[in-house]
C-alpha cells in the first residue's frame, strides 16, 4: 500500500496543454475518484500515474519516491483497461499468472497465489475456460484479479464500467466496492459517472479543462461546490445558479435576483462573505432543497415544464429568461402555467463570485 | 404482431419454396464460374494423361488425336523418376524457397514492426515499400538484369562501398547468378511480407500489449505470448502464399538468366518451359505436369482438412 | 507508446535504407528510359546515375521512329503489343469478375456452388506451367492461338480464384437488411441483385476489377506460351528485343518497361486498401 503525491504535475501533447499544473494527494489505501467531463485531464493524469505517458513537468511520487523514469512495467501498479484489456487468446488462468510467469516465479508460487487470487474472485470454476466469450463482469473480475496477482501497491481503474449496460453498473458498482475492501488497497479510479463517483469513492478529485476544481469527500464535494462548475456539474440536475446583486438593507444583506425579487435576508456569516463579492454574485442552491412558500415571500417563477422521473417531479421553472428547477417529491400538486414562489431550505444556499465562479465561504 | 401470424398472413411465399427458389438462383449464379473450372480442369487433365502415356509430340506429324499410335505405356512416368534434370531444378526451386521465403518473411516482419504506430510520413513510405510487388514481374526481372550487368549499377555501388574497382559478371557466374535470382525475388516480394504482416500487426490489440508491459513482460515476451499467438493464422497464409509463389517461379528469373549459366537457375517452371518450347516432347511434359499436379493436389487438400479440423477444434 | 529519440532515429534510418533499396531498381530504369544510346552502356566511371542528356529517342524509337543513326528501325513497333496487353487484360478482367461475382453472389447469399471454392484454391495453387500443354493444344484447336482474345479466356479462368474470392468477402461484408427488405417489398431475386446489390457494390468491385487487372497486365509466362507474333504482349515483345541482331538495347527495353510498369504501380496506390484482402483471399481484411 502505498500514497501517491503528485506536484505540479502538466502534461502537453505538442501545442495543447491536457493537464494544468495539478497538485493532488492521495491517502494510502484510499479510493480516490477522478471525475470530469470527457477532455478534462483525468485519464492524461492516469496515464501519468501508470507510466504510459511522461509528464511535461512536475513530479510523481508513489510514497517518498520519484516515479520520473521508472518505466510503466516496474511501478508496481495494477491497471485495469476500460475494455478490460483480456487477453482473449488465452484461459482465465493464463490471463490470472500472466504477470508471474513473465516474471519466471516459482511454479508452487504461481498455483498458490492463482488459487488464492481465484478463490477471494470467486473464479476457481472458471479457471481453465478460455477468456473469450465470459460476461463483462467476469471479465472485470479477471482483469482485476490479473493486476491484483502482481499484489500491486497501487490500482488504476479506467472508466471500467463504461462499457457495461446501465442494469448491471449497479451490481458492477456494488462488486468492485466490496473487492476493493478486499484488498484495501490504494484506488484511483477514473470516470465521467458522478454516480459511480459518489457511490464507492473516499474522496473525488473533480476536473474540468486540464484543471483541478475540487477535492473532497462526496459529500463535501455535493454540499459545498468549490465554484459554478462544480456546482453545476455535480447533482442530478446541477445546482440552480441565478445572477444577483447583494442589496443592504435595515434588516440586513439580500440578494437583489431582479425579475425574480429579493433573496430572504442572509445569515450574518454569509452576508459577510457576500459583502466581499466585487460585482454581483452566483445565488446557489439545490433544487432538491427548496420548498414552496406563500406569494410574496420567495422567487416568483413560472411552471414552464414538470417532468415526472418515478420517484420524484422536476419542475423546471422561468421568468424573464431566468430559469431554475426544482425536485419535489411525486404529491407536490403543480400545474404548468402556475406562478410559484420557491425559498431555499434554511441553510441550503450558496455564494459564487460572479466574476471569478469561485465559492464565497463563510470565514 | 408474432411470427405465427405473419406466416399466417401472408402465404405467398412459403419458406421452401423460397429455399427452392434460392437454391435454383444460386446454381445457376455459379454455373459459369463452374463451367470454366471444368473448362480448364476435365479437359486438359483427360488430354494431358492421354498424351502422357504416348511418345506424341507436336513434330511427330500426327495430330494429337492419333496419339495413340505412339503408345508408351508408363515409360515416360518410369522416366520421370529416373531424370536427373528434373530433380535438379526442384532442388534448386526448393533452394529458392528455403532461402527466399525466410529472407522475406523476417524482413517483412521487421518493417512491419517499424510500421505498428504512426509516426510522421508513414503513408509515403508505406506506398513506396509496397511499390515492388506492383512491378510487372517481367519488367522486375529485367530492372534486375541491368543492375546485374557487370558495368551496372550494383557493381558501381560495390566499388564506392568497397573502395575498389568490382566487375563481377554476377549472371553468368552459377552461384551468383543465383543470388542474384534470389535478390530480385527478394526485392519483389518482401514488400507483400510487410503488406500482410502490418495487416496483421495493426489487428493486435493495443490495450492488449500495453496490459502486458504493465504486468512486467519484456519487449520479447510480448512478442512471444501477444503478438505471436495473435497473428498465427495471418503468419501461416503469409508463408503459405509465398511458398506456392516461390514453388511456381518463373518470369523474373526467366528474364534475368533464361534458367542459365547452363542450368544454374533451372527452375521446375523453367525446366517444363525449355522441354515444352525446344525439346518439344510433349508427352513426356505432360507425365511430369501430372506427377506435380497429383503431388500439389494431395497436399492442398491435406492442408485444407487439417486447417479445417484445427478450426474446428477450436 | 513512448518511444525513446534513439528508437525514433533508428525506425527512420532503416526505413529510408529500405525505401531507398526498394527504389534504386526503379529509379534505373526511369533513368535508363531518358538516356541516349551513348549513355546506355557507360560503365565504370562513366557511369551515370541520371542521364546527362535526358531524351525521348527510346520512346520514339520503340513506337517505330528511329531516334538514333546507330541502331535500324523497328519493323514491328510496340503499339501493337501494347494494344494486346490492354485488350486481353481488360476482356480477361471482365470475364473473371462476371463469373466470378455471380458465383461469390450465389456462394454467399444461396451457400451455392458446392466444391468450387476448393477447386478454385487449387487452380490458384498449380503452376500454369503444368497445364500449359494441354492449353496449347486445345486453343489451337479452337483457333486461339496468338490471339487477344484466346489470351483473355486463359486470363479470365487464372484470375477467377482472385475475382471469387474478394467478391465473395465482399458480398459477406454486406448487410443484408436492405435486400430482404426489398424482397419483402415484393421484388424477384434477380431485380435486387441487379438494382439493389451490384450499384451498393460499386466500389468494391471497381477495387476488385482493378486487382484483377493488375494480375492480368503483369502476366509473361501465358502469353510467351499463347502467342508468338500477330498479339504478343508487352513483355513477350520486351524480351524478343534483345534477341534482335541490334544487340541489347537497353534504354528501348527501359522505356518499354516503365510502360508497363507505370499502370499497375499508379492502380495498386490507388486500391491499397484492398490489397492485403486481395492478396490474402479474403483471408485477411485490411
Amino acid at each position: 500500500m502505498t500514497a501517491i503525491r503528485l506536484e505540479n504535475l502538466v502534461k502537453r501533447f505538442g501545442g495543447f496543454t491536457a493537464l494544468k499544473s495539478m497538485d493532488l494527494s492521495i491517502g494510502d489505501g484510499e479510493f480516490m475518484a477522478l471525475l470530469g467531463p470527457s477532455g478534462c485531464g483525468k485519464s492524461t493524469t492516469m496515464n501519468m500515474i501508470a507510466g504510459m505517458e511522461e509528464p511535461s513537468e512536475g513530479r510523481i511520487l508513489f510514497g517518498d519516491r520519484d516515479m520520473a523514469g521508472v518505466a510503466m512495467g516496474r511501478r508496481g501498479v495494477g491497471f485495469v483497461f476500460q475494455n478490460y484489456a483480456i487477453f482473449t487468446h488465452m484461459t482465465v488462468r493464463q490471463n490470472l499468472d500472466y504477470g508471474l510467469r513473465m516474471a519466471r516465479s516459482p511454479k508452487a508460487e504461481i498455483a498458490r497465489r492463482t488459487a488464492a487470487i481465484a478463490d477471494l474472485l470467486q473464479l476457481g470454476d472458471l479457471l481453465d475456460r478460455p477468456a473469450s466469450g465470459l460476461s463483462v463482469n467476469i471479465l472485470q473480475r479477471v482483469a482485476i484479479g490479473r493486476s491484483a496477482m502482481m499484489e500491486p501497491a497501487i490500482f488504476l481503474l479506467d472508466e471500467p464500467l463504461s462499457n457495461v449496460d446501465a442494469a448491471f453498473r449497479a451490481v458492477m458498482r456494488t462488486e468492485l466496492k466490496h473487492i476493493q475492501r478486499e484488498f484495501r488497497q490504494t484506488m484511483v479510479y477514473v470516470t465521467h459517472d458522478q454516480l459511480e463517483a459518489m457511490t464507492m469513492a473516499d474522496r473525488i478529485a473533480v476536473m474540468d479543462h486540464g484543471v483541478l476544481q475540487q477535492v473532497g469527500t462526496p459529500l463535501e464535494v455535493y454540499n459545498n461546490p468549490a465554484n459554478v462548475f462544480v456546482a453545476r456539474f455535480i447533482g442530478a440536475p446541477g445546482m440552480n445558479l441565478l445572477a444577483g446583486v447583494p442589496v443592504e438593507g435595515a434588516e440586513g444583506l439580500r440578494i437583489d435576483l431582479g425579475a425574480l425579487g429579493r433573496s430572504a435576508v442572509l445569515d450574518a456569516p454569509l452576508a459577510a462573505a457576500a459583502r466581499r463579492a466585487k460585482g454581483g454574485v452566483q445565488f446557489g442552491f439545490r433544487p432538491e432543497q427548496v420548498d414552496l412558500v406563500a406569494a410574496g415571500a420567495g422567487l416568483g417563477m413560472t411552471v414552464g415544464f414538470v417532468e415526472r422521473i418515478g420517484a420524484r417531479t422536476i419542475v423546471h421553472l422561468e421568468r424573464d429568461g431566468i430559469t431554475a428547477k426544482a425536485v419535489f417529491d411525486n404529491d407536490t400538486r403543480v400545474l404548468v402555467g402556475d406562478l410559484v414562489h420557491l425559498a431555499p431550505h434554511p441553510g441550503a444556499l450558496r455564494l459564487f463570485d460572479a466574476a471569478t465562479g469561485a465559492a464565497l465561504r463563510e470565514v | 404482431m408474432t411470427s405465427a401470424e405473419i406466416s399466417k398472413d401472408m402465404p405467398a411465399r412459403p419458406a421452401a419454396r423460397e429455399a427452392d427458389e434460392g437454391a435454383r438462383l444460386g446454381l445457376r449464379l455459379t454455373l459459369p464460374a463452374q463451367l470454366l473450372v471444368l473448362f480448364i480442369s476435365v479437359f486438359p487433365l483427360l488430354m494431358q494423361l492421354y498424351i502422357s502415356l504416348t511418345d506424341w509430340s507436336p513434330l511427330s506429324g500426327l495430330g494429337w488425336p492419333r496419339a495413340y499410335e505412339l503408345w508408351n505405356g508408363f515409360a515416360n512416368y518410369v522416366d520421370v523418376a529416373g531424370d536427373g534434370r528434373l530433380w535438379s531444378a526442384l532442388g534448386r526451386t526448393a533452394l529458392v524457397m528455403v532461402v527466399c521465403v525466410p529472407v522475406e518473411f523476417l524482413l517483412g516482419l521487421a518493417l512491419a514492426t517499424l510500421f505498428a504506430d504512426s509516426f510522421p510520413g508513414k503513408r509515403v513510405f508505406y506506398s513506396i515499400l509496397i511499390m515492388p510487388m506492383m512491378v510487372v514481374p517481367a519488367v522486375a526481372g529485367y530492372m534486375f538484369y541491368m543492375l546485374f550487368q557487370s558495368g551496372g549499377p550494383v557493381n558501381d555501388i560495390l566499388s564506392s562501398l568497397l573502395g575498389m574497382p568490382v566487375t563481377v559478371a554476377w549472371l553468368s557466374d552459377p552461384m551468383l547468378a543465383m543470388l542474384a535470382v534470389m535478390v530480385a525475388d527478394i526485392w519483389q516480394w518482401t514488400p507483400l511480407m510487410f503488406l500482410i504482416l502490418l495487416a496483421g500487426l495493426v489487428g493486435v490489440p493495443e490495450d492488449q500489449m500495453k496490459a502486458a508491459t504493465l504486468l512486467g513482460a519484456s519487449p520479447w515476451q510480448k512478442f512471444r505470448t501477444i503478438v505471436l499467438p495473435r497473428m498465427k493464422t495471418i503468419i501461416i497464409i503469409a508463408l503459405a502464399i509465398r511458398v506456392i509463389e516461390c514453388f511456381k517461379i518463373f518470369d523474373t528469373l526467366f528474364i534475368m538468366t533464361g534458367g542459365g549459366p547452363g542450368v544454374a537457375t533451372e527452375t521446375i517452371s523453367v525446366y517444363i518451359y525449355k522441354i515444352t518450347t525446344q525439346d518439344l516432347i510433349w508427352g513426356y511434359v505432360a507425365a511430369i505436369a501430372l506427377v506435380i499436379l497429383l503431388v500439389l493436389s494431395v497436399a492442398c487438400v491435406w492442408a485444407i482438412k487439417r486447417m479445417a479440423r484445427k478450426e474446428r477444434a477450436a | 507508446m513512448r518511444r525513446s529519440p534513439a528508437f525514433e532515429a533508428f525506425r527512420y534510418a532503416a526505413i529510408l535504407l529500405a525505401c531507398a533499396i526498394t527504389l534504386v531498381p526503379i529509379l534505373w530504369m526511369v533513368s535508363m528510359a531518358f538516356k541516349p544510346i551513348a549513355e546506355w552502356q557507360a560503365t565504370g566511371a562513366d557511369l551515370t546515375w541520371f542521364p546527362k542528356e535526358p531524351t525521348l529517342d527510346n520512346f520514339r524509337y520503340i513506337f517505330g521512329e528511329s531516334g538514333s543513326n546507330l541502331i535500324v528501325a523497328l519493323d514491328r513497333t510496340a503499339a501493337k503489343p501494347i494494344l494486346s496487353s490492354l485488350l486481353s487484360a481488360s476482356l480477361g478482367t471482365l470475364i473473371a469478375m462476371a463469373a466470378g461475382t455471380s458465383a461469390a453472389y450465389g456462394l454467399s447469399r444461396f451457400g451455392a456452388g458446392g466444391n468450387l471454392p476448393l477447386a478454385l484454391i487449387q487452380l490458384r495453387l498449380f503452376p500454369p506451367m503444368a497445364v500449359m500443354i494441354p492449353v496449347m493444344m486445345m486453343w489451337s484447336f479452337l483457333n486461339l492461338m496468338d490471339t487477344w482474345w484466346g489470351l483473355a479466356l486463359i486470363y479470365g479462368i487464372v484470375t477467377l480464384p482472385f475475382a471469387f474470392w474478394l467478391m465473395k468477402t465482399f458480398f459477406d461484408d454486406m448487410p443484408r437488411e436492405i435486400e430482404e427488405a426489398a424482397l419483402v417489398e415484393g421484388c424477384s431475386r434477380g431485380r435486387v441483385f441487379w438494382r439493389i446489390t451490384l450499384p451498393m457494390m460499386r466500389a468494391p468491385l471497381a477495387s476488385a476489377a482493378l486487382f484483377v487487372f493488375i494480375l492480368n497486365w503483369s502476366d509473361y509466362l501465358i502469353a510467351l506460351l499463347l502467342t508468338t507474333r500477330e498479339w504478343v504482349t508487352i513483355p513477350v515483345y520486351m524480351a524478343s528485343l534483345s534477341s534482335s541482331m541490334t544487340g541489347q538495347l537497353y534504354g528501348a527495353k527501359a522505356a518499354l518497361g516503365l510502360i508497363a510498369a507505370v499502370p499497375p504501380v499508379f492502380l495498386g496506390i490507388m486500391i491499397q486498401r484492398h490489397l492485403v484482402r486481395g492478396l490474402t483471399f479474403g483471408a485477411l481484411k485490411q
